[in-house]
């Protein structure tokens, strides 16, 4: 059987453009991924003085796994937007840590609070049960050394 | 001029050429507003309550974290105590830990000292690379 005309006659009909009418679609598509899986800040942020350390590493753990304990200038105590007496939070954590066993305490305290403030948290901490912590900092570098 | 001969051809259809520009608008606003907070930090275990252990005194190197911000040294054993500035701890430990594998970095904080100094001294036990670490406070 002949091809007809040797097969070389007609054109391909496909168009050369993008299409580009389901581009809204795919852009609404991210849009709505984005809007999804955005996390909104719970809390407020608090102004304290960050320290700085060289060998800051990023926490691998998932966002509700980490409780902040924020100890700001003055001393004094904050989770989750409350203010919390020293004597109280191993109270205010026995709860968390017993609905979520894998949580961390990043504890951020501001630079200038003295050790005992911090000695006060840990031992509470510890009262709660809860002994997974890290100590927030930002990450330090130092240029006149050179790199390890 | 006759006025109602010509009938008007407004399209009922809604565009939808610019629909897509619409999106990416969206797309890229909420791209570049989102702030994502990593959590950064020096991670740490406490022992758990009531479960502190008795060590030999040959394994433990306190590092004695005085108010203004300068560090004490001690070897367990030894009476001797050696003040160092804190950036020359990590350099005192690599070489204690070469020593002593099962060291451990005892980090006793006076309690008037800034929270900023014991961290200082933490980030050296950190960077040197010791794995048992201790977290104390002097007068306890």
């Amino acid at each position: 059987m002949a091809v007809k005309a040797g097969g070389f006659k007609r054109r391909s009909g496909a168009s050369s453009d993008i299409p580009s009418s389901s581009m809204a679609d795919i852009a609404f598509l991210l849009l709505i991924f984005f809007m999804v899986t955005t996390v909104f800040r719970r809390e407020k942020k608090r102004e304290i003085d960050w320290v700085s350390a060289e060998a800051t590493r990023k926490i691998d753990e998932k966002r509700k796994n980490i409780l902040h304990l924020w100890i700001d200038n003055v001393g004094q105590v904050w989770i989750n937007d409350q203010a919390i007496a020293d004597e109280d939070i191993a109270r205010v954590v026995r709860p968390i840590y017993a609905q979520n066993r894998e949580i961390v305490i990043a504890v951020r305290g501001d630079r200038d609070v003295p050790y005992s403030k911090i000695n006060t948290i840990t031992k509470q901490l510890q009262a709660a049960g809860a002994v997974r912590v890290t100590f927030a900092t930002r990450l330090e570098q130092r240029l006149q050394r050179p790199r390890r | 001029m006759p006025i109602l001969s010509r009938k008007q051809r407004v399209s009922d259809e809604i565009p939808t050429a610019s629909m897509a520009d619409i999106a990416f608008l969206l797309l890229v606003f909420f791209l570049t507003t989102t702030v994502f907070n990593e959590e950064k930090g020096l991670p740490i275990v406490l022992p758990e309550e009531k479960e502190e252990q008795e060590v030999s005194a040959k394994n433990i190197l306190f590092l004695i974290v005085q108010p203004d911000g300068s560090v004490t040294v001690r070897r367990g054993e030894s009476e001797q105590e050696q003040i160092v500035a804190y950036r020359q701890v990590e350099g005192i430990l690599r070489q204690e830990l070469a020593a002593n594998e099962n060291l451990i970095a005892a980090i006793k904080t006076d309690p008037s000292a800034a929270y900023r100094h014991m961290i200082n001294v933490l980030d050296e036990v950190k960077k040197a690379g010791a794995e048992r670490i201790s977290l104390q406070m002097v007068g306890e």
